[in-house]
């Protein structure tokens, strides 16, 4: 069954229904008006363990970019642990191309923070901290005010959680980063909050067990705890009535998703669909259809990380099949990229691999050397200067660097990898006009 | 971010007698940051953008003083202040400018607009004007894909920038100055 009315976006008008015109900040007075914290009062009433059982059973998988399923991630937690545990949310969204989670925290950051409390209810969490990425200055101030009127409302506080109703006290703090992309993966994430550069961690052990300062740690992303609320309030079972089911015998992909579709169409914006929503759709119809009414060339379909699909492929449905079925490495953040047939590969490629060159946190060679090496190349090709034999080499730099492989620690160079192996796969033709013949030397016997 | 290779161990740092933490910092940071954390170096980042936002920038000095009020090494401060394309650890310009040049911004026309902004100022990007009025970097995604080209000025992100937007901007900030 199709999604009837927003979701998550119940309080931001989105099209199609409603305006974006018409969005703004909505606090606390608002929230609680229109049916705000209702869910964390019901939640309240329940045994912790049974919310995490109804988030288990919901089968909602993280909506960060890997798909991990959430309640899983609960369950890892030691059981029979009394000490400090922590909750560390994920909004350091610095993928390029997406920022559907900026829409969240601009307009409704109430609905994270009862996702947060609630959680932190379910799975025992006496410290949530909202790792913000550091240029989101306005949305900082945006969230940090919620997080006081919260305070000043008694949602946290040492009283206990919603005005001490229960016997179990939440503290939520906004930690801001600095601009470091690498700080999104989770280990990556603790280390900063720690005080510290934000290398990634080699795991085991898992942050469930040991994360941050050592104790056990879960890490949600914003999007995936915006939907807690909803699937405590309305059970598991309206919430795999949305989305949909594997048709390739994988998991499936149940709930709404934000969409952010950014480039050349009519309407670039945030969209809330059912998960398996049609990528021409999205672009026709949703986003108004191509700008200038030029012809589609290529979408990079969730951040840049998982590769491209070309016109072809448009017909792709946007679930978590979608790595499997196109030829990517996943959904990703489900933040679309529309390019239009102006667009010149090579320099996506270029600047793609730029990214991830800058990003790099250094910790692993075959990333920071890799993404360099990649990155040379590609300027060298976009100048007319690269030969075909730049095109191997580059197919087998970024075939050999990556978690995958087993040579480095996180997925970034994973992410490296496939935009350039896509793109250059996929786009071959366009690479091959741009770069010289390799001479090779003939040589003749009489 | 990545590495950074300096002559640390013939380097002068420039001092003054002034501390660059003030008592009423100090004691901002041991009542409102330190209890949230578990140890003295989670609050690391907390303090270094309140500094950076006081001060403008990182000075050595600064970073110094940070270590003795967190019982850290200067070392260790510098360590993690490096790595962050957000900490600056030389003087920036009144006003900040970041350019995004991430891939949605670039198909839709960021050269035009870093190339205007540069013209304009005379300019490269990571210069500094010689009146010390503007600073114009690059930066990598923005998290306004939806809105490019765009761009950070200061605190603040101006969306779907044209030449004309630049202009106007750049004309406000410097008649504020």
């Amino acid at each position: 069954m199709p999604m009837t009315e927003p979701v998550l976006t119940k309080r931001i008008p989105t099209y199609p229904y409603g305006d974006p015109k018409d969005r703004h900040a909505v606090w606390y007075d608002e929230y609680v008006k229109t049916g705000g914290y209702e869910a964390l009062a019901a939640a309240l009433e329940k045994e912790p363990a049974a919310i995490v059982d109804t988030v288990k059973d919901s089968n909602l998988r993280g909506r960060g970019g890997a798909g991990f399923p959430c309640g899983l991630k609960w369950t890892f937690l030691p059981k029979d642990y009394e000490g400090q545990r922590y909750l560390a949310v994920n909004s350091d969204e610095s993928e390029p191309c997406t920022f559907k989670d900026r829409m969240l925290l601009d307009f409704d950051p109430h609905q994270l923070l009862e996702g947060i409390a609630i959680t932190c209810w379910a799975c025992g969490l006496q410290t949530a901290y909202i790792y913000i990425r550091g240029e989101y200055h306005e949305q900082a101030v945006t969230v940090q005010k919620a997080i006081d009127e919260a305070y000043k409302n008694g949602v946290f506080g040492k009283q206990g959680l919603m005005k001490g109703k229960v016997d179990f006290a939440v503290d939520c703090y906004l930690h801001r980063g600095a601009g470091a992309y690498v700080c999104g993966e989770e280990t990556g994430l603790l280390e900063s909050l720690e005080g510290k550069r934000g290398w990634p961690r080699i795991k085991p052990p898992f942050p469930a067990v040991a994360g941050l300062f050592g104790k056990p740690t879960i890490i949600n992303n914003v999007e995936t705890l915006a939907c807690v609320p909803h699937i405590v309030q309305h059970g598991s079972e309206w919430f795999k009535s949305l989305g949909c089911e594997s048709t390739i015998g994988g998991p499936p992909s149940y709930g709404t998703k934000l969409m952010g579709v950014s480039g050349h169409v009519n309407r670039p914006g945030v969209y809330e669909c059912d998960l398996g929503f049609s990528l021409r759709t999205l672009i026709d119809e949703y986003c108004q259809g191509m700008k200038g009414g030029k012809k589609l060339k290529a979408i990079i379909p969730g951040g840049i990380s998982m590769g491209v699909l070309t016109a072809d492929q448009v017909d792709a449905e946007l679930d978590f099949d979608i790595g499997r079925k196109n030829d990517l490495l996943g959904l990703g953040t489900a933040c679309p990229t529309v390019l239009d047939e102006d667009t010149d590969m090579i320099m996506v490629a270029r600047n793609i691999t730029r990214f991830f060159k800058n990003e790099s946190c250094g910790q692993c060679t075959p990333c920071r050397e890799g993404s360099g090496w990649i990155y040379k190349i590609l300027c060298r090709i976009e100048e007319g200067e690269g030969t075909t034999r730049d095109l191997d080499l580059l197919l087998e730099i970024a075939g050999s660097m990556g978690a995958m492989p087993g040579t480095t620690i996180c997925g970034l160079a994973d992410g490296n990898n496939w935009a350039v192996r896509t793109i250059i796969n996929k786009f071959r033709d366009e690479f091959e006009a741009r770069v010289k013949p390799s001479l090779v030397p003939v040589t003749m016997s009489v | 971010m990545a590495w950074i290779t300096k002559d640390s161990a013939t380097q002068q740092i420039e001092r003054r007698d002034e501390p660059y933490l003030s008592d009423e910092m100090t004691s901002y940071y041991t009542d409102s940051i330190l209890p949230r954390y578990a140890n003295k170096r989670a609050a690391l980042l907390p303090i270094l953008h309140d500094v950076q936002h006081h001060v403008g920038y990182l000075p050595f000095q600064a970073l110094e003083e940070i270590a003795t009020f967190l019982e850290l090494t200067a070392a260790e401060v510098l360590d993690t202040a490096s790595f962050y394309d957000d900490f600056f650890l030389e003087p920036v310009g009144k006003h900040v400018i970041g350019v995004c040049q991430s891939i949605a911004c670039e198909a839709c026309g960021h050269e035009t607009m870093l190339g205007h902004l540069c013209s304009k100022l005379n300019i490269e990007p990571g210069e500094t004007t010689p009146d010390g009025l503007f600073t114009v970097r690059t930066m990598e995604c923005l998290g306004s894909c939806d809105t490019a080209p765009c761009a950070l000025f200061g605190e603040e992100r101006q969306d779907d920038l044209t030449v004309e937007k630049i202009d106007a901007l750049i004309d406000k900030l410097s008649g504020d100055a």
